[in-house]
């Protein structure tokens, strides 16, 4: 189920796994936040890599988050980084 | 280097051995926003400002056995030759005055050697002041290309050597920032002491530090790039990229310094003790399983978690409204940063509103506030210095909440499976210590968590004069049946 979710991922967010991945030290690894159905802190996401998550996506996509209170939802969900990214949210 | 060394010492080293180091670059920089912010907090502490001092013991690896003090020795210099932050100190900034007090020096040398009575050279002393860095506020980084470190080397208890090597505040300016001892038993070496200057490493880059020695140690080298050096970080930190990351952290504290209590324990005590300054510190594993379970049961952290209910707790004790807590962030987000052996540490501003109606609540609210109290770490401390001067100008009262929070663990781990018998049953072993005492401190109220064999250490470093220790040792055990309380109460299904 993990390598289909990986085959069908769309580019970007197959990069925002990677992200996640490097964020965390390979304690999430790409195929699993791809094919997480829970936040992704439910996986081990901790907030030092939440931030180190931040700083790599705010650099290689141009964005800046704002820290309001519903931007941390955002963080722990692939679709909804990915979106935020486009510009669809 | 002032260690005393006890009995037992190697005979052939006569106690000690010479650590060199060469054909490193040399130069000078401003200090970068983390030596700053240590350093202000060092002339703040002085003269108890070994309260900064800490130190790592490694025991020595099975693969680099057997080891001669020499050879630890050399793997000593190679680290401090890898790192630069292990090889700076600290200079006047001001270039008239270097001059000024380098040709003063190299005079009172030229006098000196011209005297020819004890009595004269005792005037000349007495006529050249010393460069005191303790009195300057903006001193600049010098790194020199190679020197020598002199290691103590000798038997009995590493602890017993660490605490020797911790003991004594740092000359700054003129001894290097790091001290090393050397655990022998008969010819061989067992244990290799360091003890960190804050303003070389913080307890992450120290870590590093100690992986890089065992590496040198096992394989004679260290493999990959060398990571982002002091001298650089100042000056990608005057950048205009590193001035954009410092303008949005201003914009966070400016806009929380104008509503934030202008500080946190604002009330005289009425049961200062002498000396003014105590910890108390409670080892409970109660409350490290209780964080675990609300931490997966909420999404989060255990740190976020801790942080959250002390802020709250802090409210509770203190009746304010809004708790302003400045957490000890690492900085090491940027991919670049993770490894630096350095001081990139700086205190965040966490600011948390009052009467959440339930644990729900309060951690929805503490993980942005959480988000961007560590965004807000990564700060020019000069920016800082200035907002706080025109805020408490415009208040009309000065503005630090002097409240902190430092979650000195490596490790997170969050766990929903842990069950009510056994969280409260471990209530029974916590255990409460007060392990220091001392006459100053630059704030009123600092929380450290450690990972300890027991549990999770809680401590709580306060100023007696605004909060009694009778109120250290209630606030400890209130945080803890907060936690262990919320771990059981009303909790939510485990997601997923």
């Amino acid at each position: 189920m993990e390598e289909a979710a990986v085959r069908e991922a769309p580019a970007l967010r197959e990069r925002l796994a990677a992200l996640v991945a490097w964020a965390s030290d390979g304690t999430v690894t790409a195929a699993e936040a791809l094919a997480a159905t829970v936040p992704l802190s439910a996986l081990g996401v901790t907030s030092l890599a939440q931030m180190r998550l931040i700083d790599a996506v705010e650099r290689e996509f141009g964005i800046e988050f704002d820290f309001s209170d519903g931007e941390v939802d955002v963080l722990n969900d692939l679709g909804a980084l990915e979106r935020r990214i486009t510009g669809a949210v | 280097m002032d260690v005393r060394s006890p009995e037992g010492m190697d005979a052939r080293s006569g106690g000690t051995v010479e650590a060199r180091f060469s054909g490193g670059r040399s130069g000078t920089a401003p200090l970068t926003w983390g030596q700053r912010a240590i350093w202000d907090a060092v002339r703040k502490t002085a003269p108890d400002d070994r309260y900064f001092n800490f130190g790592q013991i490694l025991p020595v690896p099975g693969r680099a056995r057997p080891l001669t003090p020499e050879r630890a020795a050399a793997a000593l210099g190679s680290l401090v030759e890898r790192h630069e932050s292990l090889r700076t100190r600290l200079g006047p900034a001001d270039p008239d005055r270097a001059q000024a007090d380098q040709a003063q020096a190299e005079q009172a040398q030229a006098e000196q050697a011209q005297a020819e009575q004890a009595q004269a050279d005792q005037a000349q002393a007495e006529r050249v002041r010393p460069y005191r860095p303790l009195e300057d506020p903006e001193p600049q980084q010098v790194l020199e290309g190679s020197g020598t470190l002199t290691v103590t080397v000798t038997t009995g208890d590493p602890e017993r050597l660490l605490d020797e090597l911790t003991a004594t505040a740092f000359d700054y300016a003129a001894e290097w920032p790091l001290r090393a001892g050397l655990v022998v038993d008969g010819d061989e070496v067992t244990h290799l002491v360091l003890a960190f200057c804050h303003l070389a490493a913080d307890g992450m880059g120290a870590e590093v530090a100690l992986r890089d020695l065992r590496l040198l140690l096992t394989r004679g080298a260290v493999p990959g790039p060398v990571p982002p050096r002091p001298l650089d970080l100042a000056r990608w930190q005057e950048s205009e990229p590193g001035q954009r990351v410092a303008r949005m952290a201003a914009e966070h504290w400016e806009q929380e310094y104008r509503r934030i209590p202008p500080t946190m324990f604002d009330r005289p005590s009425g049961e200062a003790a002498s000396p003014p300054v105590w910890r108390a510190k409670i080892v409970s594993r109660a409350m490290d399983l209780a964080a675990q379970r609300i931490a997966a049961l909420h999404s989060t952290s255990t740190s976020t978690v801790l942080l959250a209910f002390s802020s709250s707790l802090v409210t509770e004790v203190t009746g304010h409204e809004v708790c302003a807590m400045l957490p000890i962030v690492g900085n090491r987000f940027r991919g670049d940063t993770v490894n630096a052996v350095t001081t990139l540490s700086q205190e965040g501003l966490f600011v948390l509103e009052a009467g959440h109606e339930d644990v729900a609540a309060l951690l929805r609210a503490a993980k942005p506030a959480a988000l961007r109290a560590y965004r807000s770490a990564y700060h020019d401390p000069r920016d800082r210095d200035r907002l706080t001067a025109e805020i408490s100008r415009s208040r009309g009262t000065a503005v630090h909440p002097y409240c902190c929070f430092n979650d000195m663990r490596f490790t997170d781990r969050a766990d929903a499976t842990h069950d009510e018998a056994t969280v409260r049953r471990a209530l029974a072993e916590t255990e409460l210590t007060w392990p220091l005492q001392q006459d100053k401190l630059n704030c009123r109220f600092c929380l450290h968590l450690t990972a300890e064999p027991g549990g999770l250490g809680v401590s709580v470093t306060a100023d007696t004069r605004f909060l009694s220790r009778p109120a250290m040792e209630r606030y400890l055990l209130d945080l803890e049946s907060a936690l262990v309380a919320a771990a059981f109460a009303g909790a939510p299904e485990l997601v997923g």
